[in-house]
């Protein structure tokens, strides 16, 4: 009779978990569809205009060699060093800001936790005229959008404190207070023992930080309106697609498109251990 | 090696909860001072603020004649072992042990020799290469301990080292401990909750409640002579019966009348008692549990009857009650009875117990103060 229902309820478990297995294989094959798509269309050579087949029907490198030719380089550049110092001060702001809020006891910690709280919850978007204004006055716009671009994207970045915070809140003070009895400085603690011990949660810092800029668009955009020194890649790729341009160019769009997703995904492939620790880290850790 | 001197000292939480309340203490060179009382006594409270690890909101603290009130953990010249042993989990033992030498900049080979050799007196050389979650818990203590020593720090603080331990290994540590300390021969200062670690391991031992200091002495005094009905009920296990009776005075000689039974007050107890001239008056009258004797009847028995016999192996602890519903516990070494005698005692059998008038403590029953301190 056990034996049955052992038997009936291991049969149900093979159905419920084919069942899941096939739903996200289908999803994935259609998550992966327009990457594949974009990966063909960049080897296409026999025309550059939208066509309506799928497989090239000639193959080459030449929309890469185009791509070699022309601003492509320097938007590469700009979005490169704008999300490298992204990541750099982001990652260094956040991580200090959560060591404190996690360790220090100070007076309005908890109004000043809840004020940028709230705050975050105000799309960045509302801010976008009044900070033209002040990137304009600096004279950060237009050729000079990229130095512009790192200082919007780090000045507020010690607000997106919460996950690395709730990390640093699991790994318990004892260790803080035993470091400095051997005689570390705050700073020495951070890096010598919090740190390490967070390292999932910098690295995710670290690609969140990174990510940011490296996709960003709108604001972009805007920052460096009609200028083509101070594009990025999006904003740079999308002048591309202009009614003029796109039937010269959509092929190269396309090869554009895959070497702006090769070093981030290089980059998850590597280190996406740590980036499901760090994004599940604070909720399991002990 | 150094003495340790708190004046006054007081912690006030932004809350203004009042933790610590004007804290004096001298704790000479070289001694053994254990904080001992319930949860939330403040006994690591004051341990932290010797360490550096709580910010002191009055009084002084002084090491070797300096006051480190404003000095940092690390400027104090202290060790301190964690409850929870706050090992570094990246970090093998060695490098555990080696931090404090490594963040002072010593030689390696300066290192490496006091890492060896704590771990030697430890007995954890073959674990030095091991990540601490690779160890037991008294591995574990042992390194904690081990990271403390090589700082070669004038005072050992330790915040209840033992209570994550099982209770075989707590016994071990707490031999070790006490090896530990004729090695090192330095001043400590131990913080428990458990008063037979207090009472095995303190040249001195300083019992707390709700932030007062009960009482500051040797583990004899305390238990002998407690000054407080708290010290007296805390201290000791089983724990002292308190029953409230009436103290007689009849041609000189004091008499208790709990329950109806009247039992001298005899030897030392009697005599102080007559020395400080105490009147009679109702008192609150302690008993320690191996102080009650079973007795055969008469005028010194109190008639009660057995509620529970726990076999502890050497002795039996029989909670009695009495005729008013009173619940006593009385200790009998399990030598004192034959088989027989044994045998009958099991829940709801009649008997007599009395006190032994040597033993008996006095407690004036508002102010719990001791009669005779």
């Amino acid at each position: 009779m056990n034996e049955k229902r052992h038997m009936g309820l291991r049969t149900l478990n093979r159905i419920s978990n084919t069942t899941i297995y096939i739903l996200l294989i289908i999803i994935s094959i259609i998550w992966l569809l327009p990457f594949i798509f974009i990966v063909l269309q960049s080897f296409r050579v026999e025309s550059t205009y939208q066509v309506g087949y799928v497989i090239p029907h000639e193959w080459g490198w030449q929309n890469y060699i185009n791509l070699w030719n022309s601003d492509f380089k320097r938007w590469y550049l700009n979005t490169f060093i704008i999300a490298l110092a992204a990541a750099v001060f982001i990652t260094i702001i956040q991580l200090c800001m959560s060591y404190t809020l996690s360790r220090f006891r100070f007076k309005l910690r908890g109004p000043l936790m809840r004020f940028m709280l709230i705050l975050g919850m105000f799309p960045g978007m509302l801010t976008m005229i009044i900070l033209y204004r002040v990137l304009s006055d600096l004279g950060l716009t237009q050729a000079n959008a990229v130095p512009g671009l790192i200082l919007v994207s780090v000045a507020s970045s010690g607000m997106g404190y919460y996950v690395s915070k709730g990390f640093f809140d699991t790994i318990p003070k004892s260790l803080d207070e035993a470091a400095r009895v051997d005689g570390a400085t705050r700073f020495q603690v951070l890096y010598k023992i919090i740190l390490p011990l967070a390292k999932p949660i910098v690295i995710y810092t670290i690609l969140t930080a990174f990510m940011g800029p490296w996709g960003d668009f709108v604001f972009a955009r805007y920052v460096a309106f009609g200028t083509s020194s101070g594009y990025n890649v999006a904003v740079g790729m999308y002048s591309w697609l202009t009614n003029d341009q796109i039937a010269r160019m959509y092929t190269t769009f396309c090869a554009g498109g895959v070497i702006v997703a090769v070093p981030v995904t290089i980059l998850f492939l590597c280190l996406q251990k740590y980036y499901v620790e760090g994004v599940t880290g604070g909720a399991v850790k002990g | 090696m150094a003495s340790v001197k708190l004046t006054g000292v007081k912690k006030i939480y932004d809350n203004k909860v009042v933790a610590v309340h004007d804290f004096d203490l001298d704790i000479h060179d070289k001694e053994f001072v254990v904080f001992v009382g319930p949860s939330g006594c403040g006994k690591s409270t004051t341990l932290r603020m010797i360490a550096g690890l709580e910010d002191i909101s009055e009084g002084t603290v002084e090491i070797d004649g300096e006051v480190v009130n404003d000095l940092q953990p690390k400027d104090r010249g202290i060790a301190m072992v964690f409850q929870n042993y706050a090992l570094y989990p990246h970090m093998s033992v060695y490098d555990n042990i080696a931090f404090s030498l490594r963040l002072k900049k010593v030689p390696e080979d300066v290192v490496y020799e006091k890492v060896t050799n704590a771990a030697e007196v430890l007995g954890i050389t073959d674990y030095l290469m091991r990540k601490p979650r690779a160890l037991s818990g008294g591995q574990r203590q042992r390194v904690a301990i081990g990271r403390a020593m090589v700082r070669d720090s004038k005072v050992f603080l330790m915040d209840e080292p033992l209570s994550n331990l099982d209770a075989k290994l707590r016994n071990q540590m707490r031999a070790e401990i006490i090896l530990l300390r004729q090695k090192l021969d330095t001043t400590f200062i131990y913080v428990t909750h458990d008063q037979t670690e207090a009472m095995t391991l303190g040249d001195r031992i300083v019992i707390m409640k709700d932030g007062f200091i009960m009482q500051v002495g040797t583990p004899t005094e305390v238990f002998e002579m407690p000054h407080n009905l708290f010290v007296a009920e805390f201290i000791g296990a089983p724990k002292m019966n308190i029953v409230k009776t009436n103290l007689l005075l009849e041609n000189g000689k004091y008499y208790v009348t709990p329950f109806g039974a009247k039992i001298p007050v005899e030897g030392e107890k009697g005599r102080m008692l007559a020395e400080k001239n105490v009147q009679p008056q109702e008192i609150l009258l302690g008993v320690r549990p191996e102080h009650i004797v079973l007795s055969e009847g008469g005028e010194h028995a109190i008639p009660c009857s057995l509620v529970v016999n726990e076999m502890m192996g050497s002795e039996l602890h029989l909670h009695v009650d009495t005729a008013d519903g009173s619940r006593l516990i009385v200790r009998i070494p399990t030598i004192d009875l034959d088989s027989a005698g044994r045998s009958e005692l099991v829940a709801g059998h009649d008997l007599h117990i009395t006190f032994e008038g040597k033993a008996m403590h006095f407690f004036d029953p508002g102010t719990e103060k001791n009669l005779l301190v």
